[in-house]
């Protein structure tokens, strides 16, 4: 009997999610190592731009942007939609986070996130992680239903939970 | 100049990295000096020449502008795009900014020129340095935005 971990089941608190590299809503190459640098990042796979439960989702994350913009955090969302479409997509929401575009599909099955009721487009199932800067999982959450998505408030205590512990001078005293 | 400086002179003309060259001097990006510079690039420099030309960082409209660039000025570069800093004073006051590009048929669009006018320039001096991921808008001990990182533990 085979051993092997399937892909999702890597995809747990405490491993490390692949530094993967994908170009962006602009069509520039990105690695997510890069992306994060010293930072916490925030990553969200998403079905795309037709998705009624990502739009609504992806707009609370627009709304959360103004928190991130001044608390050295990443905001980062992956879907299968080419980069122009994402471009279009993300100007249409007032975003000013990036998008991953997968359109090759090259990570999708990597990363055993493909949404099983689409049989036609083959998106990605909604999920969520969020990272250490070194990529190390902090917590993951399952969007396919969307009450299990993270809500702000639990975007807002894994970023403390993360900045916490790599800010060297986080402690007051 | 030593590669990595984030020593950059403005006379209003030309723009300049050397110890000694004549003009306002600025910190900024020090990654738009790390790598190969692009020969012949544009760079559109929303700066005067003035000492006063300054603003703190932390006002509104500077903010802002930076928000546009994350949102739509970069976006509307693409691989046009060299790179871009903004100009420190010092740790706390905004001189203007630069976006570098590989043609200047966007600069007019050029969000940083709401706060300092624009003046085109033909640069040397400038490589090629991947823009900001967003949303982050705030500055790493002073550097000059979007450059800097923290060093955790």
């Amino acid at each position: 009997m085979s051993t092997a971990v399937a892909p999702a089941e890597r995809l747990v608190p405490g491993r490390m999610f692949p530094d993967l590299e994908l170009p962006d809503h602009t069509g520039r190459r990105r690695r997510l190592s890069e992306i994060a640098g010293d930072d916490p990042v925030a990553l969200f796979t998403s079905r795309g731009w037709w998705c009624p439960k990502d739009q609504r989702f992806l707009r609370g994350l627009v709304a959360l942007q103004d928190e991130f913009e001044v608390a050295y955090s990443k905001l980062v969302v992956i879907s299968v939609d080419p980069p122009e479409v994402q471009a279009a997509f993300r100007s249409g929401l007032g975003a000013r986070f990036l998008f991953l575009s997968d359109a090759e599909r090259t990570w999708l099955g990597q990363l055993g996130l493909r949404e099983t009721t689409d049989t036609v487009h083959h998106p990605y199932r909604p999920a969520a992680f969020t990272l250490s800067p070194d990529l190390r999982i902090h917590r993951t959450y399952n969007g396919y239903w969307f009450w299990g998505r993270p809500t702000a408030e639990e975007l807002r205590r894994d970023m403390r939970e993360i900045s916490m512990r790599i800010r060297p001078d986080w402690a007051l005293v | 100049m030593s590669r990595g400086s984030s020593r950059l002179v403005w006379d209003g003309e030309r723009l300049a990295t050397a110890l000694g060259a004549p003009g306002r001097r600025f910190r900024a990006d020090p990654r738009c000096f790390i790598g190969e510079p692009i020969v012949g690039a544009w760079a559109h420099v929303c700066a005067l020449a003035e000492e006063s030309a300054r603003l703190p960082f932390d006002e509104p409209e500077v903010q802002q502008v930076r928000r546009d660039a994350l949102a739509w000025w970069i976006p509307l570069l693409g691989d046009e795009l060299v790179c871009l800093t903004t100009l420190a004073v010092d740790s706390v006051h905004y001189g203007g900014a630069i976006t570098v590009a590989r043609d200047p048929a966007f600069f007019k669009e050029d969000p940083f020129a709401r706060l300092f006018p624009g003046t085109f320039a033909r640069t040397d001096i400038f490589c090629s340095v991947t823009p900001p991921a967003g949303p982050t808008i705030e500055r790493v001990s002073g550097t000059a935005w979007p450059g800097g990182e923290w060093h955790n533990q």
